[in-house]
């Protein structure tokens, strides 16, 4: 099991690209004046990135924040920072800047951020619990406003926006997997600097502190980094549930391990998770493809469940 | 070297203390006395401009520094985290202390248990835990908040012998067993409804009289032990 799993995760990864509605001659890949050469470089190949690295920044953000917030629900999700960044999508959609789109729900997600924090730095004493509070509030928010936005839409752009609402991967060309793929790296290195101070944040806030970590210093720079990286991944893909909430518990459940030590296998493991998703995702033989969002549910759900069971 | 001057908050009246460098205190009192809160002020847990260390503000240090001058061992583990066991724990806690993860699991019967995860353990397992922990953080201060109160007969005589032996440096121990008090003999402030009511050398207070107005008729001195007259 300890070389099988990452070994087929690897074979996985690496024929992911060559499946899908239309098959692809290997032999043409070398040869840009064709479809297929097209089709691999320009579709497939971006598109297993991009679901590779979104998982991993969702699976390690989710990983993140429930060791933060010492609470197996919050994820970015559960704070809102998708929700906003799903409301500025929306609104791009609706007052006519489509081409902005990743700008815009950038935007959504970094405003979150900071009213999260301008809200708990308010309260006196740091309180994460109180930060939960706030995101689901916010969330609540959202979704309402995001109604209004649907009342006020046409038909085509109720469309896009429910389109974006499910999640895909779908990029044109891997230069627009570039800010998620810096992202991912950028989220993975800081997660590792602060592994030691993770793993005193583990026993408890106060054991931290009096073991000599800026407990505030520190719950900060995590909480942005992770919710600025979420930011950007909503923006490209869209809101992709449940990736951050589930795969952090399955990874913990199997290997059994504090989460410092589960940095790097919830991030590859996550990432093919999505890029698994998007695989049958792509390969049901549907007109068009199922959206990811639907799939990593509709699979992970059950999984989920049947874990914790188990688990006993 | 730790210096709090006339603070008062919901809790706590006009509160002033001063410990020297290897100093020792017994903190005594009743239920809801504001024991635990006053240590946790004193170790910076609960943040306050009030407290001096070394002739500097406790706030102004970095979280490193106060590391080093002084600790706190709640009366109760708190752990996260399902999976760190009690030799990660001890290994975390290793900062100053001259003591070893191992020599720690040993002194403290530990050692059977080491990979046994924290969440698990009865509440004097949890005890001894923190005990050992504290030896090897090694700060210059350390506050024992209730640290025999789960403890059986054989685990608090070697508590006790711990407690009062040089592996530690300066400490500060909130109790209610009096027994343990008296025979530590460490000077002794006594409390009640968040003020210092008694303050003084431990002969002082463990005389007849002095104990007769703060425990009345509830306490019993047998030769040389405490008991509580039920």
């Amino acid at each position: 099991m300890r070389y099988i799993a990452p070994l087929l995760s690897i074979i996985i990864l690496l024929i992911a690209p060559f499946y899908g509605q239309i098959s692809i001659e290997v032999s043409n890949l070398t040869n840009p004046s064709t479809v297929d050469y097209k089709l691999f470089w320009e579709l497939r190949l971006p598109r297993v990135v991009v679901a590779f690295f979104a998982g991993g920044v969702l699976g390690l953000g989710g990983l993140i924040f429930q060791s933060l917030f010492k609470n197996p629900m919050g994820t970015p999700y559960t704070l809102g920072v998708a929700s906003g960044s799903t409301l500025g999508v929306a609104s791009a959609i609706i007052f006519g800047y489509t081409s902005f789109l990743s700008l815009f729900g950038f935007i959504g997600a970094l405003v979150t951020v900071v009213i999260l924090f301008g809200v708990t730095s308010r309260v006196k004493s740091y309180d994460s619990n109180s930060l939960l509070l706030v995101g689901i509030a916010l969330s609540f928010f959202y979704s309402a406003s995001l109604m209004i936005l649907f009342y006020l839409s046409d038909e085509s752009q109720s469309f896009e926006i429910i389109r974006f609402t499910m999640g895909s991967v779908d990029v044109l060309g891997i230069r627009e997997s570039i800010p998620l793929v810096l992202t991912g790296f950028g989220l993975l290195a800081i997660s590792l600097w602060y592994k030691k101070e993770l793993k005193l944040l583990l026993t408890s806030n106060e054991n931290a502190f009096l073991k000599g970590v800026e407990v505030r210093r520190v719950n900060t720079i995590l909480l942005l980094t992770v919710s600025i990286a979420t930011g950007v991944c909503v923006s490209i893909t869209g809101p992709i549930g449940f990736v951050g909430l589930i795969t952090p518990h399955i990874i913990k459940t199997i290997y059994k391990k504090s989460a410092d030590q589960l940095i790097v296998p919830i991030f590859f493991y996550a990432g093919l998770f999505l890029v698994l998703s998007d695989f049958i995702s792509r390969n049901l033989g549907a007109s068009s493809d199922v959206p990811i969002g639907i799939i990593t549910s509709f699979v992970g759900g059950p999984f989920f469940i049947y874990l914790i069971i188990k688990r006993k | 070297m730790l210096t709090i001057k006339n603070y008062s908050n919901q809790i706590l009246t006009n509160i002033s203390l001063h410990l020297k460098r290897d100093e020792n205190l017994i903190i005594l009192g009743s239920n809801g006395a504001g024991k635990s809160t006053l240590a946790k002020l004193l170790c910076g847990v609960t943040p306050s401009k009030h407290i001096e260390i070394d002739s500097q503000k406790l706030h102004r240090l970095s979280a490193k520094e106060r590391s080093r001058y002084i600790n706190y061992t709640p009366p109760k583990l708190e752990i996260f985290d399902e999976y760190i066991d009690i030799k990660t724990f001890l290994e975390l806690s290793r900062l100053y202390g001259s003591i070893s993860v191992d020599e720690a699991l040993k002194l403290l019967n530990l050692k059977a248990l080491e990979s046994k995860s924290c969440q698990s353990l009865s509440s004097g397992e949890q005890q001894r835990l923190i005990l050992a922990s504290s030896l090897l953080h090694g700060a210059e201060i350390t506050i024992y908040d209730e640290p025999t109160a789960n403890l059986d007969p054989n685990h608090t005589i070697e508590v006790y012998q711990i407690l009062k032996s040089n592996r530690i440096k300066s400490r500060i121990i909130i109790t209610h067993d009096l027994t343990l008090a008296y025979r530590l003999g460490y000077p002794i402030i006594y409390m009640e409804q968040g003020e210092i009511l008694f303050r003084g050398e431990s002969e002082l207070f463990f005389n007849p009289l002095t104990l007769k107005r703060y425990f009345g008729e509830s306490l019993k001195k047998i030769d040389n032990y405490f008991v509580v007259n039920i």
